[in-house]
């Protein structure tokens, strides 16, 4: 099997290469895989989800994520690959003055799909994630647990290959915590996709084989 | 309501850069129409030993557009009244030459002295009479009128492009948000900063619009009826439909500057 993410000897900082997070890290994923990656608060977590989707380039190595290295990537092809990516955030990120229905179908927008395909794969989605009666609500007229289903259907909206989710369930009741991690289970079982999931914890019940990466002392090591 | 104090307050001030615009079109167009007045009414005496054709004026100095020759029989048949026919010509023999010299432009009063002093180099010119007293009153009047309109309308301008600067800011942190989010999955410039065009290009037209029915206004309403002669005189220089275009090319410039500034001070997803 290919792989999708490979890192070889990478180094992630912020103000100018002057606060390393990550040093000399190398790790690959192939596809079809469920990984997780831990660490304790501030190990730089969420600013390796970030390298992944090209919000920060790698100092020095290589990052190659669906063929593009990202240390190097121009924008337009950035754009490109970033339509193949499903990115969940722990904040949810939804647009606001949207309805839920426009924020789930807002990666077939970008993409240029019709009118009646974003209806469509709306209504399917949102069933998806038990939502189908919020579709003409707004993010703030739901709780945090149906937000983040709606940023978990936006996610999954248009078959990504990879998804990146970024401590999807941090703040969630169990019975959404189930449903995202059942969504994100199915995912990666039916359609093959890649997931990778920041997270302080790992769930207790988790039925698919899954990687383990933990980031400590800026290194990632896999757990084995 | 937020919506409407939104857009207004990027119309009012995109709207006060407009009317600055058309103010100092009409402000050119008439004090034009005037200059060309003072011009036409004013010329300068010479005073000359023998005949000289437009062609030499010219060439003593170029601001000088016509020469008029005065008759000398109408000075000679008022001054030889009762006088011989024989002295008449004798007089009208020893009379110079007298010409009223027009010019092309209206000029300072430095640029009327130095006309007056290329003219008295020629051997042939006796006394040159510019008026000069009368004429710089106007000059300095008009000059000084000018003036003092075009600052206010450049004031008027800065004042206003900071309000939109200002306005831009709080663009730029509704939208924020929603680009950057866009921005992550991939989202086209173009396509980010969509609606922001949309809603700056509908302002722009708001506020062309407004602007050209207050000028519509002023002409064919106020100045129709004013009884203010320079208002009813110049009443067709007050509004003409091409400045419609002048005015909706400024507003649609100033608007994709400003949100071209909004969508590129937007890129917040790289650290």
């Amino acid at each position: 099997m290919s792989n999708v993410i490979n890192a070889s000897h990478i180094t992630l900082a912020y103000d100018n290469g002057e606060k390393e997070i990550i040093k000399d890290a190398s790790f690959s994923i192939k596809k079809g895989e469920f990984v997780f990656i831990t660490g304790p608060s501030g190990s730089g977590k969420s600013t390796l989800l970030k390298a992944l989707y090209g919000a920060l380039k790698p100092t020095e190595g290589s990052l190659v994520v669906g063929g593009l290295d990202l240390a190097s990537v121009g924008q337009s092809k950035l754009q490109e690959l970033r339509t193949h990516l499903g990115i969940i955030f722990q904040d949810y990120k939804l647009v606001n003055e949207w309805t839920v229905a426009k924020n789930v179908v807002l990666p077939l927008m970008i993409a240029g799909y019709s009118v009646d395909v974003q209806n469509t794969q709306a209504q399917r989605l949102l069933k998806h994630v038990k939502l189908s009666e919020h579709a003409d609500k707004y993010p703030l007229e739901l709780s945090g647990g149906e937000q983040q289903r709606v940023g978990v259907a936006r996610a999954l909206s248009k078959n990504p290959v990879v998804i990146l989710a970024d401590e999807p369930t941090g703040n969630l009741d169990d019975y959404s915590s189930n449903v995202i991690w059942d969504l994100m289970e199915n995912a990666c079982q039916q359609l093959d996709t890649t997931v990778l999931v920041v997270t302080h914890k790992i769930p207790t019940i988790f039925s698919l084989p899954y990687r383990h990466f933990i980031i400590e002392s800026k290194g990632v090591y896999e757990v084995h | 309501m937020k919506f409407i104090k939104n857009h207004l307050m990027f119309i009012l001030p995109l709207m006060a850069i407009l009317l600055g615009i058309e103010f100092y079109l009409v402000f050119d167009r008439t004090t034009n129409s005037y200059e060309k007045g003072l011009k036409e009414g004013y010329s300068m005496l010479v005073v000359t030993n023998k005949p000289m054709e437009l062609s030499v004026f010219k060439a003593l100095n170029r601001h000088i557009s016509n020469a008029q020759k005065i008759k000398r029989e109408s000075i000679v048949s008022e001054i030889a009244k009762g006088v011989s026919k024989s002295s008449s010509k004798e007089i009208l023999a020893s009379l110079p030459y007298f010409y009223n010299v027009g010019l092309d432009s209206y000029l300072s009063t430095s640029g009327l002295n130095k006309i007056k002093a290329d003219l008295e180099a020629d051997k042939n010119i006796k006394k040159v009479e510019t008026f000069g007293s009368s004429y710089s009153s106007s000059y300095r009047l008009f000059s000084f009128i000018k003036f003092t309109l075009k600052l206010f309308i450049v004031f008027m301008g800065v004042v206003s492009l900071f309000l939109i600067i200002k306005q831009m800011e709080i663009w730029k942190y509704a939208h924020k948000e929603r680009m950057q989010v866009m921005e992550i999955f991939g989202a086209p410039l173009m396509l980010r900063s969509g609606v922001l065009f949309k809603v700056a290009i509908a302002d722009a037209f708001i506020a062309t619009l407004l602007t050209s029915a207050i000028f519509l206004y002023v002409k064919f309403q106020w100045a129709a009826n004013s009884g203010i002669d320079v208002m009813m005189e110049n009443q067709e220089e007050l509004f003409r439909l091409s400045d419609i275009a002048i005015l909706l090319s400024s507003a649609l410039l100033i608007v994709v500057i400003a949100v071209y500034s909004v969508v590129f001070s937007s890129k917040g997803v790289e650290e």
